[in-house]
């Protein structure tokens, strides 16, 4: 039930201090919404729900004073690190900014999807987990709030239930800075996010397991996140091959490990496993436009996800480092990341200032590449293939973070008909998160996937019945273009499985280059199918 | 009475001008000197002009960046002066900050007309409230409109924010006490100023003249005590501005042109390489069992290099 909740309460002793209900949720168009499923006791006596009723973490509930006061003092050294220079170096500037000069205006709030799907619920606020740590901040570590405690702005006292609600509350912001780009004065209150999340890792060893133990610790171990090792990737490779030679009629045996390439191709490793159409789709492509290409079969090589980049510099290092380790193994002349938003991102952007010397090959988003293969007519394409209304997701990544928005709507202007794409509301720049974003599209900790499909994907549905609204007839096949494997997780889990858009609409999603290879004027049948996906 | 007078409009202002020029020199020298740190732009970046990110073309690297001065300009400009993304976004929000800010650029406006001037008079050239010529005219005019302009928006503006954070239950509940603080420091600065003027300075010739005594170091004594009050509260003003998140008139520029818009590569050989090399062997003191302890971050990235084993065979979290 939604209730005010003050800063200054943050780490009250409630069972819960701000429970979400299904009945709080904004309503979609033609939504029954079904009450939330209650937690078992034994999970509530044991892993701390208090926050929203929600567990992103499985954070234990501390047995003694001990293990409290050890919660408490281990946050409060980890802070002390965010703002030193040896330990944050990276990200010491904007922390230090964002944590001294928001001036509490609020114009962020309505920027955030979570917040205003959820009702308005107070600690969805994308300003309510940064005033928390603003308020410890200024409490511990700076002469004001020692001094003058409330008149320094330092009125919240802190207890472990403190650290456990900001723990999870750090998992309830997808990291899309849709808040940091309407703030007057460029305060980033997501940047914070991601801060209070490397604080838990780095310091406390908390962080959510998909993301950690079975994400950058397996992908480190075994070369992937997805736990693929070589002889798996190869035989995905043979199956990939084989689901071309059905679709397009030939078979197209695909480079691996070739030295010297021009490009080095490398995917999220989630399209293999959930999306083979994808690679496959990418294969096709590149062989048609006679591209010197490759992928790579080594540890690192064939794992585009750096999940490091959502919650922990340490690991977001290694794994971009050791990416880069693998193409230049190769010897290839650039890496090109197929479309997953994040990898996109921090291999070509966020890992930039950390590749020294030989280190800084060049690295690209596929999608300016993908361009060239409709504004060169190095493929011959066939609009009236992709008959049916379509509509573009936008990345936050690639779009948001990366300004790369015209390539996509090139590309699909050349290979729709008229009239057939249509933007959906705040796209572009102004996009909303699919509500996967940061991890939540993996993390499968308790209910949290309950909160995630929801409430967190719940703008983005909203944002696809609009752009379909006049054609919402499941008669009419429709398509949801979302060119990152983050946002397609999060389509199949909510939009399909969670809202059911394919049964209520006839609505499939995918990515872009399976829509372009459907356009393809030599492709002996339609690559994209709404009887067989899914 | 009139020894304390003289105490607060002429020591404590020099007291207090040299506290927010050298705390906010330091302030400013100190996020200056930050490390360089990751790449964290958000788009669009204005100086990219109409061409867009370069992300967006086939072999970026080898391009040399497009530079826009004219749509970073007209970016900033409509930032600083219009509060942009305020008014696109938080329409409430803005009928307050823009007359606020507005009255902040007019009384600094203000300010430095009074102390051209106080110099100019100082010079024995001419006391502009008396002068006929064009020139000096326009000044007295300029003078007299951005101060009493100036105050009037700033007390409107401080005044509809201070109302809103009262009356509305999202801004209340999200406000801390410094946030009344500094409003209702604010309203006082641009309330005795608007009081001095039109209690006792209509034509600001008392606070003219008092600048005149200040920049010759024979600070005088003001017999108005509203004029007093206006200098006691402009003195305290200054002192609190560099420690408060007033400040973020000098943080803006960071977070716009150091971060949002911070779309610098690396380069081989380039200064930036040279400093993040330093900092890549800074030492690390993370505690989780996935951190190497006391290892650089090289060590931390090159398992074999480090102190602590591999990172692959640590306990997680």
């Amino acid at each position: 039930m939604k209730k005010r909740v003050n800063i200054n309460e943050f780490g009250s002793a409630e069972s819960c201090i701000s429970l979400l209900g299904a009945e709080d949720l904004l309503p979609l168009p033609g939504e029954s919404k079904e009450q939330f499923k209650p937690v078992k006791d034994s999970f509530v006596d044991k892993y701390d729900f208090s926050l929203d009723g929600f567990s992103a973490l499985s954070l234990p509930v501390p047995k003694t004073k001990d293990e409290e006061q050890a919660i408490v003092r281990t946050f409060l050294q980890g802070l002390e690190k965010l703002f030193d220079k040896q330990n944050n170096w990276g990200f010491l500037q904007p922390t230090t900014l964002s944590t001294s000069y928001c001036m509490q205006c609020n114009t962020c709030n309505n920027a955030c999807p979570v917040f205003i799907e959820s009702g308005r619920n107070d600690i969805y606020r994308p300003n309510f987990r940064s005033e928390v740590l603003r308020r410890i901040y200024r409490r511990y570590f700076t002469s004001a709030g020692k001094l003058l405690g409330k008149w320094g702005g330092a009125d919240l006292e802190l207890n472990w239930r403190v650290v456990y609600h900001l723990a999870e509350l750090s998992y309830r912001c997808s990291v899309c800075r849709r808040c940091a780009s309407v703030c007057p004065l460029g305060v980033d209150n997501a940047l914070l996010t991601r801060e209070l999340r490397k604080l838990f890792s780095q310091e406390m060893g908390i962080a959510p397991d998909s993301i950690h133990k079975s994400g950058t610790m397996q992908h480190l171990k075994t070369g992937s996140s997805t736990g693929m090792g070589r002889s798996a990737f190869l035989d995905n490779i043979a199956f990939i091959e084989d689901i071309i030679e059905e679709k397009a009629g030939k078979r197209i045996k695909i480079p691996i490990d070739k030295k010297n390439a021009d490009i080095l191709l490398i995917h999220n490793a989630g399209e293999y496993i959930s999306w083979p159409d994808n690679p496959a789709a990418f294969a096709i492509l590149f062989e048609a436009a006679g591209l010197n290409w490759t992928l790579s079969s080594e540890s690192m090589g064939y794992e585009g996800v750096n999940y490091g980049v959502w919650y922990d510099d340490i690991q977001f290092a290694r794994i971009a480092t050791a990416q880069i380790q693998a193409a230049k193994r190769l010897g290839v002349q650039k890496i090109v990341v197929g479309e997953c938003g994040h990898a996109t991102k921090a291999l070509v952007s966020i890992a930039d200032r950390i590749l020294t010397g030989d280190m800084s090959i060049p690295r690209e988003s596929c999608l300016p590449l993908l361009e060239s293969f409709v504004t060169s007519g190095a493929i011959n394409f066939d609009p009236s293939r992709n008959n049916f209304p379509i509509t573009l997701h936008d990345p936050c990544n690639l779009v948001r973070l990366m300004g790369i928005v015209s390539p996509q709507r090139n590309i699909l202007r050349h290979i729709t008909p008229p009239g057939q794409f249509r933007e959906m509301p705040d796209s572009g720049i102004n996009n909303f998160c699919c509500g996967g974003g940061s991890g939540f599209a993996i993390m499968s900790s308790h209910n949290f996937p309950e909160w995630r499909n929801s409430l967190s994907c719940r703008r983005k549905a909203r944002q696809v019945l609009d752009a379909f609204k006049d054609c919402l007839d499941p008669a009419i096949p429709k398509y949801y273009c979302a060119p990152c494997s983050n946002c397609k997780g999060a389509a199949r889990d909510s939009l399909i499985e969670h809202f059911g858009f394919k049964d209520k609409y006839n609505i499939i999603y995918g990515g872009l280059v399976e829509l372009m290879v459907n356009a393809m004027a030599n492709m002996r049948q339609p690559f994209i199918s709404w009887e067989d996906e899914f | 009475m009139q020894s304390l007078s003289w105490f607060v409009t002429g020591p404590f202002i020099y007291l207090a001008v040299l506290i927010f020029v050298v705390v906010t020199a330091y302030k400013v020298v100190g996020y200056a000197n930050m490390p360089r740190h990751l790449r964290w732009d958000l788009y669009p970046v204005p100086r990219q002009g109409q061409e867009g990110s370069k992300y967006q073309k086939v072999d970026y690297s080898k391009m040399p960046p497009f530079v826009s001065a004219f749509h970073e300009m007209k970016a900033i400009s409509q930032e600083m002066l219009l509060i942009k993304k305020a008014f696109d976004h938080n329409p409430q929000l803005w009928m307050g900050t823009f007359p606020l800010h507005i009255g902040l650029y007019l009384c600094a406006l203000w300010l430095t007309c009074l102390t051209l001037g106080a110099g100019i008079e100082m010079a024995d050239m001419v006391d502009y409230n008396s002068a006929n010529s064009t020139l000096m005219t326009a000044m007295k005019y300029l003078t007299l409109s951005s101060g009493v302009v100036g105050l009037t928006a700033g007390l409107i503006g401080s005044l509809n924010l201070l109302w809103q954070r009262y009356t509305d239950e999202d801004l209340r509940c999200m406000s801390d006490f410094v946030c009344y603080i500094n409003l209702y420091l604010m309203i006082l600065l641009f309330g005795t100023g608007f009081a001095a003027w039109a209690i006792a300075d209509t034509e600001f010739s008392v606070i003219k003249h008092h600048i005149m005594s200040l920049l010759q170091f024979k600070p005088g004594i003001i017999n108005h005590a509203s004029v007093v009050l206006e200098l006691l509260v402009f003195g305290i003003f200054l002192i609190v501005l560099p420690f408060s998140r007033m400040m973020h008139f000098a943080a803006k520029y960071f977070f716009y042109h150091n971060i949002m818009w911070d779309d610098e590569m690396m380069k081989p050989g380039s200064k930036m390489e040279r400093e993040v090399s330093k900092y890549l062997n800074f030492k690390v003191d993370w505690s989780a069992s996935h951190a190497l302890h006391q290892a650089s971050w090289n060590e931390q990235v090159s398992p074999a290099q480090g102190k602590g084993g591999s990172w692959t065979d640590e306990e997680t979290g």
